[in-house]
């Protein structure tokens, strides 16, 4: 039985693959409409907040240092409770918001003549790995809270920036138009979650 | 007209706003209440009786509902120990007396119609959930001293 774990180990993660591939397909069916969004959104510029810096805010030490110096047991535990919520959120949000990014791009990509498929398959697999990354973490945090998983979550925010780059590099070459409209998104810090 | 511009336009009424009221004001928790107060819920513009003989109340309302959204960001990106200390300053400048104030606030959840109406739903979902934190903690710290008013 102990031979087979292995090959049952090797099924799983091929069927999660698939699973997340086949998601991936049927997202990239949706209507134009809904890919247009991010334009939509722009228009509806408002808060100084930005996203990646609601995510350092979240999982960032400073206060889980206050709590557990400065208040009983019954607050961290309260502590945790919240920012694991939050935490959750944060990764939601982030991952909906590549999800439309890459819908994005794929549209655009499906248009250009002059399509790189190293750039494109090199785009797809980070995509891939952010997504199974993103699910991971959610169960992490779950499971373990939000302060035993920050490293985890640092090296994501680095992983949602460099793909966020990439993006942007290509999207620069393939589509001038949906590009500026990312990098408003992005770094104007004007959408609305 | 682009931003730009209509920032140019309300930027007296911005100055004016802030060097006259909000500077008055003990902390920026004084200040988020005292905008969201200004606000009417049902049409979401902001009423300033002040600036409404300057300005018209187009500028006055935009020039309140972005202080309010500055001071907002300001609350949630202060660590929890800042927001504790806020949120004491403006305890203290209300003269209403702590456990009933942190009581009221705690049940009926008062802090939830200081959000701005345009702001970042995970900003939001953050200022909501330091303020309960932040509650909770002071709470644990009137324990003790209503305690001690007892004993005495």
């Amino acid at each position: 039985m102990r031979q087979l774990l292995p090959y049952f180990g090797v099924a799983t993660l091929l069927l999660a693959v698939l699973a997340l591939w086949a998601r991936q397909i049927f997202l990239t069916h949706k209507t134009r409409i809904e890919i247009q969004l991010p334009r939509k959104r722009e228009a509806a510029a408002v808060s100084t907040a930005s996203h990646d810096d609601l995510g350092e805010r979240i999982f960032g030490l400073e206060d889980w240092d206050f709590v557990s110096r400065n208040t009983p047991f019954e607050i961290q535990k309260l502590f945790l409770h919240e920012r694991a919520a939050l935490a959750i959120s944060w990764l939601r949000r982030t991952r909906t918001r590549i999800s439309l990014v890459m819908r994005t791009h794929l549209v655009a990509a499906r248009q250009t003549e002059d399509l790189q498929p190293a750039n494109e398959l090199k785009l797809a697999l980070s995509y891939f790995v952010f997504l199974i990354l993103c699910d991971l973490l959610i169960g992490c945090i779950w499971l373990r809270g939000p302060i035993r998983t920050r490293k985890t979550i640092g090296q994501t925010l680095r992983a949602v920036a460099w793909l966020r780059r990439a993006i942007e590099l290509l999207m620069a070459r393939v589509d001038p138009a949906n590009c500026k409209t990312l990098r408003t998104s992005f770094n104007h810090r004007t959408v609305r979650s | 007209m682009s931003p730009e511009a209509k920032n140019i336009e309300i930027e007296p009424a911005v100055r004016d706003l802030r060097n006259r009221t909000l500077k008055k004001l003990p902390g920026d928790f004084s200040r988020l209440v005292y905008l969201a107060s200004s606000r009417d819920y049902n049409t979401g513009q902001y009423y300033h009786d002040g600036l409404a003989f300057l300005f018209s109340q187009n500028v006055v309302s935009q020039a309140m509902a972005l202080c309010h959204r500055e001071i907002f960001d300001r609350l949630v990106y202060a660590s929890l120990e800042e927001l504790i200390e806020e949120l004491r300053n403006y305890i203290s400048s209300t003269n209403e007396r702590p456990e009933e104030f942190l009581k009221s606030w705690k049940h009926l959840g008062s802090y939830r119609v200081t959000i701005p109406s345009e702001c970042d739903e995970l900003g939001a979902e953050v200022f909501l959930s330091n303020v309960k934190m932040a509650l909770a903690i002071l709470e644990t710290r009137q324990k003790p001293a209503s305690q001690d008013e007892q004993s005495a």
